[in-house]
């Protein structure tokens, strides 16, 4: 990909990702999060991984969007009203932010691999789906499973914590 | 590998997780008429219980030693040990949710107990950085559930609120740390991991990953400063459930930190030694572990409410259950298991007694404990002891676990380097006999306020008994064993 199409998709990502904390109108926040994962989903494409890049937009900008859209029209949210901003508690959050930011930057600057370019992916014989059925379905076959336990349990939380108990 | 050989060394887990839908079934049978609720709780319990002693029973059928998919699901002595242990705290929580929890949505309750107790097992047994991230997930989403389970209490939502947003945090903040260890290393198992690394100069990056790490275990083990969470959900969540958190989370995650650190991040140990720091883990462990050692006592002094004392003096002893990792070594790792062994089930009778007293009296301040000596001799001779081996006082358990600890980070290194760790712990244990020997006089000591002589003493010492009874002999043979099965 042309380094202007990385350019404008990582800010497009940016920009939308901040409009999603900074709007107070939670289904103006949620349509934001569709762009910005559009955008994620062309930076993975740009890498060759189509596969993630697909389910980045079925799964995340699709389904899961919807979801979000479901719960913010059946819990009947609105626009959240404007608080009093703390302004000592933001300062001192952007700047562990932006110290954070630097150490990363400082980090990842110092690294000799950070300045090479890798050589491009060996395209395979056996496409990405397949691949992925296999490794899923025969090295990581444990933690395959252990995750439908995992998804039990957000199940059963989240039915016993939002029913309304009987006085 | 076949899927049956897979079942066959994940028995364990097996049964637990068959248990615990076994569980949530029998919760949904009805018994009739209205008081039959009670009894279909006892069923609830009833299999629960059974369930888990029947995990210890496959626990001890696994085979010596075994690695499945390199390092996914490892078995050897230590880790069955250590899941037998974490079966046992599992017990233990579900005793005290038949004296504690009201009995609206038992099955569910006990499901969650022995869902979290998969993912324990899962972390106890895994040498591989994507089961360790999933056990620790599976565990947090069942804890945070339990916290926040006593829906009539406010304060059990904003403490399952609390330790909700702290433990996302935390874990987003270990997944970063572990992608960038993977990313450095191309491998997940922690074995290979410690080859790459040796083989690797010592990196910005490296230490960035291995920082970022530590931040998500150091909230598990509520160690400072990311202890914030532990009062409040402590004194908030339901006792069975802030029992579980001390007790069952604290053992698996000290096992688990112990094997990344000692084990996947060896080649980078650096020295936490006074004067000679280079720079690594060891000195980052050992900051936590004074600044939990400072913190968790000091504050823990100033306490009126006896489970917020017990979840800052848990601060304090993460602070000790470190000094053991930051020596290293098969001394040090021994150390810290059997403290943070003795630890858990001595803090679960604390519980234990906590429940009992709070049924009695229906609230668990340390003014509900005035006078418990004239109203049952019994818990009040339990909860010194409990009291006393938390403190450190010879004969008891707590005393050989931190006597233990103290000479292995004596040893470790040149020069006796650590002696400024070991010196402030030593302060530490000091300070903190002064607030565990309030609780005692307060119980020994206070007269009982008028209206409490007045209930009845029904219910006192029974069911409990026999927990802290059993809690209280466990750790003597425990120290052999422990000590025996190391590699």
């Amino acid at each position: 990909m042309s380094p202007i199409l990385f350019w404008f998709f990582a800010l497009l990502m940016l920009v939308f990702g901040a409009a999603v904390v900074v709007n107070r109108n939670p289904i103006a926040s949620a349509l934001n999060l569709v762009v910005s994962f559009l955008g994620l989903a062309a930076l993975f494409m740009s890498l060759d991984a189509f596969f993630i890049g697909i389910i980045q937009v079925l799964v995340y900008a699709g389904a899961v969007m919807v979801l979000f859209l479901f719960i913010i029209m059946l819990l009947d949210l609105r626009a959240e009203r404007l608080r009093k901003i703390n302004w000592v508690a933001s300062a001192g959050g952007v700047a562990v932010a932006l110290a954070l930011l630097v150490q990363i930057f400082y980090v990842i600057g110092h690294l000799t691999f950070s300045k090479q370019t890798f050589p491009p992916l060996a395209r395979s014989e056996i496409d990405d789906v397949h691949n992925i059925g296999l490794l899923l379905f025969g090295n990581y076959n444990l933690p395959f499973q252990i995750i439908g336990v995992l998804v039990l349990v957000a199940t059963i939380g989240a039915v016993l914590l939002s029913k309304r108990e009987r006085r | 590998m076949s899927y049956l050989e897979l079942l066959k060394l994940a028995a364990p887990e097996a049964t637990v997780a068959v248990t615990a839908l076994a569980v949530l079934a029998v919760g949904l049978i009805r018994w009739g008429e209205t008081p039959s609720n009670r009894r279909s709780s006892a069923f609830c319990s009833a299999v629960a219980g059974l369930g888990l002693a029947a995990a210890v029973g496959a626990v001890v059928m696994l085979p010596q030693s075994a690695t499945l998919f390199g390092g996914m699901l490892v078995i050897t002595p230590l880790t069955s040990l250590f899941k037998i242990i974490c079966l046992a705290l599992a017990f233990f929580t579900v005793v005290l949710a038949r004296t504690d929890l009201s009995s609206r949505n038992r099955g569910e309750y006990l499901a969650l107990v022995l869902l979290a107790t998969i993912g324990l097992m899962l972390l106890v047994g895994s040498e591989e950085l994507l089961m360790i991230f999933i056990g620790l997930e599976l565990t947090g989403l069942s804890l945070y559930v339990m916290t926040a389970f006593d829906k009539t209490d406010i304060r059990s939502a904003e403490a399952g609120l609390k330790y909700f947003l702290f433990g996302s945090t935390a874990s987003a903040f270990t997944l970063f740390g572990l992608s960038l260890i993977y990313g450095m290393s191309g491998t997940t198992g922690l074995a290979v991991i410690a080859q790459k690394l040796s083989a690797q100069p010592i990196s910005p990056l490296l230490f960035a990953g291995i920082v970022m790490t530590l931040v998500g275990f150091a909230f598990k083990i509520a160690a400072a400063p990311f202890h914030l969470w532990a009062p409040d959900a402590y004194q908030g969540a339901p006792v069975p459930s802030a029992a579980f958190i001390a007790s069952g989370s604290k053992v698996a995650s000290f096992v688990v930190l112990g094997k990344i650190v000692l084990v996947g991040f060896g080649p980078d140990k650096g020295s936490a030694a006074w004067h000679a720091m280079i720079s690594g883990w060891a000195p980052v462990l050992a900051v936590l572990a004074a600044l939990s050692i400072l913190i968790g006592n000091l504050v823990a002094l100033a306490q009126s409410n006896v489970r917020r004392l017990l979840a800052y003096s848990a601060v304090a002893h993460a602070g000790y259950t470190l000094l053991g990792l930051v020596a290293g070594g098969r001394d040090g790792f021994s150390a810290t298991l059997f403290y943070t062994t003795v630890y858990a089930f001595t803090l679960v009778g604390a519980f234990g007694v906590v429940a009992l007293v709070r049924r009695e009296t229906g609230g668990d301040d340390l003014i509900n404990f005035a006078g418990l000596r004239a109203r049952s001799p019994l818990l009040a001779g339990c909860m010194s002891i409990f009291m006393l081996s938390l403190a450190g006082l010879p004969p008891l358990a707590g005393f050989f676990g931190k006597f233990y600890l103290f000479i292995a980070a004596l040893r470790a290194g040149e020069n006796h380097g650590l002696l400024w760790l070991v010196a402030l712990a030593l302060l530490g244990s000091l300070v903190s006999l002064y607030y565990y020997l309030i609780v005692l006089k307060v119980i020994f000591v206070d007269e009982p306020a008028q209206h409490e002589t007045s209930l009845p003493r029904r219910n006192v010492g029974e069911g409990g008994d026999f927990l802290q009874r059993v809690s209280l002999s466990v750790p003597g043979p425990l120290v052999a064993h422990i000590i025996a099965s190391l590699p």
